[in-house]
């Protein structure tokens, strides 16, 4: 045969491929600097020079703008490409160690440093720290009124805190239960190692991990403001929105656990001559059982979380009555609320912790 | 009963695991597969039991073309081959009962298994098997609790329930030491010779291959290169299979 041909061929293709390697890495460098370089310029003009230097109020703007420095930026990376100062060279491990001088002498960190600086400078200034705002003396008496407020908590409201917090938890609890069936057969099909022995299959998969990845890419806060236009505020559409996600987060937590089981007992039960279902019943399911329990205890943890932020945007529960006092103005009720919350949280947090503790 | 016929495997990354392996197993015997690792022994037992698709050639057994099988034929051919493996492949977590029990699962109804409702005769032949390897007591016992060689003697059991007319054995002693090391092969001579069983089994060390084997074969880089009786292998013999720098290690 031409096993002798292909030992030559080997060595060569392997140069090649070096070859091409590095010429991408090339590639990449050069637009990491030119995107590098017109960001630093485009900071420095726009916030450094107009915002803090000649502090203008509403600057110009025009689409010009970034695409001189773009320009600039792209004129600028040919200049430096050949010299030690071309960041993207180093990221990408272009250029070569020298043992005489320590890395911080190295102009490309230097620049890297320069840029890290002016997004740091840019970022104070975006945000608005002000010192003198966090320490006025109208600032502090308002932080003094809210937090004598909240520490003399109302509790007259106690008892309807208790209520709205129990619907959250059963909201949570209802949003997790019926999220199991659905991940659990959705994890089966967003599992590589399942699902890559035909194209069908495959094919299959990619949808499974497309709408997973999609649906988990919208934050359930989002999720409770489409469904309560779709329902009606309350605790159903918050539900619907904690399954929603729960769904998608936990069925990709139950594919990662089956893409990591032992093969070996999959191996064996097919060796028997059993049914493709008997040997996902056989040989996946004894593997992944705990670490399932695990995840779900833990998902509803954090669903008893999230339904509280989920209220404030109409999910119900105590949510939705923190973001009604907080909207009056009652500090000395949400106070009460917030006790309420840090005390259900806590306790949550606790127990799905011992529990999980306990299931390993 | 079985006869396999310039038999090649490529794998899709290109390794040529097999190459036009040919050979004719006689109902009843022992037979062993030398050979260094990565020389296809594994290989070469999994396209029996078609758990690996064989690229060409021929599989014959009892009459049956395995390469041309499909679904539940498959199914069929592989309920009639028993298999055990190098790490046991027990299920985890379950006790040994269940897993002597999944040995029956091809004529068990999908529902019916899930559910875990096996019937009682079948539970019985279960119960003698776990007998028959020396584990009687532990049925109730978790099949990871056991020790290695407890764990391939429960493998054992779980292939004899298939009532199976070939045994493979994928270096079943390689994980366990040298003591537990015979007293599986033990086990697999007294399948082999009390319940006439074909066994055929890849093993590493010369001393186990010449106390059990009745016929041995040698494979390297996928071709086999000897065949013959155990007693026959000498050092030039085992210097042609394993390399010249090969040293032979016994077990006792």
């Amino acid at each position: 045969m031409n096993t002798q041909n292909m030992e030559q061929a080997l060595p060569q293709q392997e140069q090649q491929k070096i070859k091409v390697e590095h010429a991408q890495a090339t590639v990449r460098a050069f637009f990491i600097d030119t995107f590098l370089w017109a960001y630093t310029l485009l900071v420095l003009h726009k916030i450094v020079y107009e915002k803090m230097i000649m502090n203008f109020r509403y600057p110009e703007f025009s689409w010009m703008q970034p695409a001189y420095a773009l320009g600039a930026g792209l004129a600028l990376s040919v200049a430096f490409f050949f010299t030690r100062l071309s960041v993207g060279k180093a990221m990408n491990g272009l250029y070569s160690v020298r043992e005489d001088r320590t890395l911080f002498k190295e102009p490309f960190l230097q620049l890297g440093l320069f840029q890290l600086l002016l997004t740091f400078v840019a970022g104070i200034h975006i945000s608005q720290v002000s010192m003198t705002e966090f320490l006025s003396s109208s600032g502090l008496s308002g932080a003094r009124r809210i937090f004598t407020a909240l520490f003399n908590p109302n509790w007259n409201i106690f008892e309807d805190a208790l209520f709205a917090a129990i619907e959250t938890i059963y909201m949570a609890f209802i949003a997790t239960t019926l999220a199991i069936p659905a991940a659990f057969l959705l994890g089966f099909f967003a599992a590589r190692n399942l699902m890559s022995s035909s194209s069908v299959l495959f094919a299959l998969y990619s949808l499974t991990r497309f709408f997973l990845n999609l649906t988990r890419s919208i934050e359930p806060l989002v999720w409770a403001i489409i469904f309560s236009v779709w329902v009606g505020i309350g605790p159903f559409s918050g539900m619907l929105a904690l399954f929603l996600h729960s769904v998608a987060s936990l069925a990709k937590l139950y594919s990662e656990q089956i893409e990591n089981i032992d093969n070996g007992p999959i191996e064996a039960i097919t060796a028997t001559g059993a049914h493709p279902i008997q040997v996902i019943w056989f040989g996946v399911v004894p593997q992944i059982v705990l670490p399932y329990l695990s995840f779900t205890i833990y998902r509803w943890d954090i669903n008893v979380r999230m339904a509280t932020v989920i209220g404030l945007v109409g999910g119900g529960g105590i949510g939705t009555m923190l973001m009604q006092y907080q909207g009056l103005a009652k500090w000395n009720e949400v106070g009460m609320l917030v006790i309420v919350i840090a005390t259900i949280v806590w306790i949550m947090d606790y127990a799905s912790s011992k529990i999980r503790a306990a299931l390993k | 009963m079985l006869e396999v016929n310039q038999l090649n495997k490529v794998y899709p990354n290109g390794t040529h695991a097999l190459k036009g392996v040919s050979l004719n197993v006689q109902p009843g015997e022992f037979l062993v597969i030398i050979g260094l690792s990565g020389s296809g022994k594994s290989t070469l037992l999994r396209c029996i039991n078609a758990l690996h698709e064989a690229t060409s050639g021929s599989i014959n057994f009892e009459g049956q073309e395995v390469t041309e099988l499909r679904g539940k034929q498959i199914r069929n051919v592989r309920s009639r081959i028993g298999m055990i493996f190098q790490h046991f492949n027990l299920i985890p977590r379950k006790t040994v009962m269940t897993n002597v029990l999944s040995g029956t699962l091809s004529k068990t109804g999908v529902f019916k298994s899930i559910l875990g409702i096996f019937p009682e005769a079948e539970k019985e032949r279960a119960k003698k098997y776990i007998g028959i390897v020396g584990l009687k007591g532990k049925e109730n016992a978790r099949a990871d609790n056991l020790s290695g060689g407890q764990q391939q003697r429960v493998a054992i059991a779980r292939a004899l329930m298939q009532n199976p007319k070939v045994l493979l054995a994928d270096e079943p002693v390689a994980s366990l030491d040298p003591a537990t090391s015979h007293s599986v092969m033990q086990y697999l001579k007294k399948v082999n010779e009390e319940l006439g069983v074909t066994v055929i089994c890849n093993l590493h060390f010369l001393s186990l291959v010449r106390e059990y084997a009745s016929r041995v074969i040698a494979l390297k880089d996928g071709k086999m290169i000897y065949e013959g009786g155990p007693s026959e292998i000498d050092e030039q013999w085992f210097q042609t299979i394993y390399g010249e720098e090969a040293v032979e290690v016994t077990i006792n």
